[in-house]
């Protein structure tokens, strides 16, 4: 059969349809040959002709892009093709009765183009974004004629992700139906509800209470929100936190007054979720500032401004040097010396922590190394790190192995952190590491849960004790603490340091309390690398290694 | 989906405020609108109403018990609901009651005074069985009330 089948005024009646037809139709042979396109199929590729062409082929020279597993997909089922002029087919194919296939191709580039524009979220038939931005535009373009006031707040769903993660996609579809439902129960008629993507929301009053009747819905709504949901005979529960700008007052563009809701969605979120907050000035300014400390953290990590300096810990039983901490130092050039608590944070949150940690890792442990006793080096490694890295371990192998460092002179500080997200993962990575011959240290104990349960769970070698403790030693209570974590560490086979020890009398006191080791300024301030060598090389105490001298205090001071 | 049973139990905490007699009357129109769309819905259960809470089971087809559960979730006259439970289950457990009430009866209200005033219907001590239990007992009880009367 040829094209003149179709044209020879037809008395085959199917002929004649399958000519008149608005879908193309490709008839393609066992063999893998196109033997028929009806005239709307030829149409589409035109000027190529399909007939006695394989499908690959009439894609390749219909300049469809990947033309190959194009084919294939069509073969296998069916497929979209857009065609070099815009056009999006429809292709589906079906087996054909005497063999080969049948393929139909209908023009849905209408359709298509609906969708890209379409103004609904599908799953939830809210608004979507752009429809928001659009709504917020057209109501400001109303009070430039006839001043109003209005409000939008944008919602954010706090723990969606787990229960997404936990229940499957299916049940996190069916609980933001059912979040929708519940927002549309509490706002009035005229009132605009988008879904801005994932499980984030957005309402636009444009007929705007007075502020305390905006707050009442935002107060309203975490609580609606926040009540439990039965979801596919499944429980689930989650929060949602809001931030609110207000109309004129807080910008007269929707991306301006999106953007400021979200900063105060920002701000309610850090400052605990299930909350709501209003958009302020300050916010602006506060979120610049740490946009540029992120740009300039960025930068510190490509312009080395970081370095590494060294506090000694001392043995109390032989009154010997036995090892020093690393910290992380960050010396800017305008800022000067930032302290790790303002950057260590962010550097989390925006998962810069895994390469300044690893190094961090690397450099302690190659200037270790190089230092004329093998005294311990201590690391500090982030919750996030363990998070994150997903290669900690191959990370710390690789490391010992660059630096030749002895894996028993490494000990890396953990906080309880650590140990409080995916814990058994975390406690394999721990173990793994342990079996590596690297010792793990619990850091800051006493300062969060200090939960027992840890230190049952995981053989540390060493628990360090907060320095509050030592610098409420005059205190009663502090001292007690002191004395049961020594007795603690001590009948759990762990050594204890006590942190942050500044005065004689704090370190007779940490003596006397059972201490293993100690560290803090009076024993010796953080010092470079160079330093710390000159100190390994001082004359030898009673065993051979500088002695914790307390005269000589001046000379471990940097 | 719907051939399968759940039970769910929560409590909440009241928001009807005003004086007893008023407070009968809301519970009368919240009983009488639960029955009617329970029935509909093939929902059973119970509700239990004292000094600042409800309590209640629901229990029917997963579908219906979620949406009834999702209607109430949306009612401004519950607060701080806790959901304790929801679970599939082989059987009813209170059949013959589209919506069984057990806040007024005098062995109902002495029974649960003495839970009150053990508990103070702490959510903490409470857990989704006991209330199930409590609820299950006062109802049976209540359905042999009228034989013991005729007896």
């Amino acid at each position: 059969m040829d094209k003149d089948n179709f044209s020879d005024g037809g008395a085959d009646p199917v002929a004649r349809a399958l000519a008149d037809l608005a879908a193309g139709v490709i008839a393609v042979d066992p063999g893998g040959a196109i033997v028929l396109a009806n005239p709307c199929a030829a149409g589409f590729f035109s000027p190529v002709d399909p007939v006695g062409l394989r499908l690959r082929t009439l894609f390749s020279l219909a300049g469809v892009a990947d033309p190959e597993s194009l084919a294939e997909a069509v073969e296998a089922d069916g497929a979209r093709i857009r065609l070099l002029d815009g056009r999006v087919l429809e292709a589906r194919s079906r087996p054909a009765s005497c063999g080969g296939q049948a393929i139909t191709l209908i023009d849905v580039t209408r359709y298509v183009h609906e969708t890209q524009r379409a103004s609904r979220d599908p799953l939830t038939g809210l608004a979507n974004r752009l429809e928001m931005s659009e709504r917020i535009e057209a109501l400001l373009s109303v009070h430039r004629r006839d001043p109003g006031s209005a409000a939008l707040l944008v919602l954010d769903l706090d723990r969606f992700k787990a229960v997404n993660d936990t229940l499957g996609h299916p049940v996190g579809d069916a609980l933001l139906v059912k979040v929708t439902e519940r927002l549309r129960s509490a706002v009035r008629q005229g009132d605009v509800l988008a879904r801005l993507g994932g499980d984030e929301f957005a309402v636009l009053l444009p007929e705007r209470p007075q502020p305390a009747a905006v707050e009442a819905l935002a107060a309203r709504l975490v609580d609606l929100i926040g009540r439990s949901y039965v979801v596919a005979g499944h429980m689930a529960n989650i929060g949602v936190s809001i931030g609110i700008a207000l109309i004129p007052e807080d910008g007269e563009e929707a991306e301006k007054l999106l953007r400021h809701a979200d900063l105060a969605l920002y701000r309610a979120k850090s400052g605990g979720r299930g909350r709501y907050r209003f958009f302020s000035a300050g916010m602006n300014e506060a979120m610049e500032a740490r946009r540029t400390l992120e740009l300039d953290l960025r930068r510190a990590v490509a312009l080395k401004q970081f370095e590494m300096v060294y506090q000694p810990q001392f043995d109390l039983e032989h009154n010997t040097l036995v090892g020093f901490e690393a910290l992380l130092r960050w010396n800017h050039p305008v800022r000067g010396l930032v302290s790790p608590g303002e950057f260590v944070p962010l550097a989390e949150e925006i998962g810069l922590i895994t390469s300044i940690g690893e190094w961090t890792l690397r450099t302690a442990c190659r200037e270790a190394a190089g230092w004329p006793r093998e005294v311990s080096i201590a690391v500090n490694v982030s919750a996030m790190q363990f998070r994150s890295d997903a290669s900690l371990l191959a990370t710390v192998r690789s490391v010992l192995d660059a630096t030749g460092l002895k894996p028993s002179r490494l000990e890396l500080e953990i906080t309880e952190g650590v140990l409080l997200n995916d814990t058994d993962r975390t406690l394999e990575i721990l173990h793994a590491l342990k079996a590596l011959g690297v010792r793990i240290s619990m850091d800051d104990f006493g300062t969060g849960y200090s939960s027992l349960s840890y230190l049952r769970r995981f053989p540390f070698d060493k628990i360090k004790i907060d320095q509050s403790f030592v610098s409420g030693s005059e205190d009663a209570h502090a001292v007690a603490i002191v004395r049961a974590v020594a007795a603690l560490g001590a009948s759990l086979g762990m050594r204890t340091t006590a942190e942050g020890i500044e005065t004689h009398q704090q370190l007779a006191r940490m003596r006397a309390e059972g201490c293993s080791e100690v560290q803090g300024y009076l024993t010796g301030r953080p010092m470079s690398a160079a330093a710390a060598a000159g100190i390994l090389l001082e004359p030898a105490g009673p065993d051979d290694s500088p002695a914790l001298h307390l005269a000589s205090q001046k000379e471990f001071a940097a | 989906m719907n051939d399968v049973l759940h039970r769910l139990v929560y409590y909440s905490r009241n928001r009807i405020a005003g004086p007893p007699e008023q407070i009968d009357v809301i519970i009368a129109h919240i009983l009488e609108v639960s029955r009617r769309n329970n029935e509909r819905v093939g929902v059973t259960g119970a509700l239990m109403f004292n000094d600042g809470c409800f309590a209640q089971v629901l229990e029917g087809p997963t579908v219906a018990v979620e949406q009834t559960f999702e209607r109430i979730q949306q009612d401004p006259n519950h607060g701080d609901v806790l959901l304790l439970a929801c679970e599939p289950v082989t059987a009813r457990a209170f059949d013959n009651w589209s919506m069984a009430y057990v806040g007024r009866s005098t062995a109902g209200a002495a029974r649960y005074g003495g839970i009150a005033g053990s508990t103070g219907f702490d959510p903490v001590t409470l857990t989704a069985n006991d209330l199930f239990e409590i609820l299950h007992t006062l109802t049976l009880e209540e359905e042999e009330a009228p034989a013991r009367q005729s007896a």
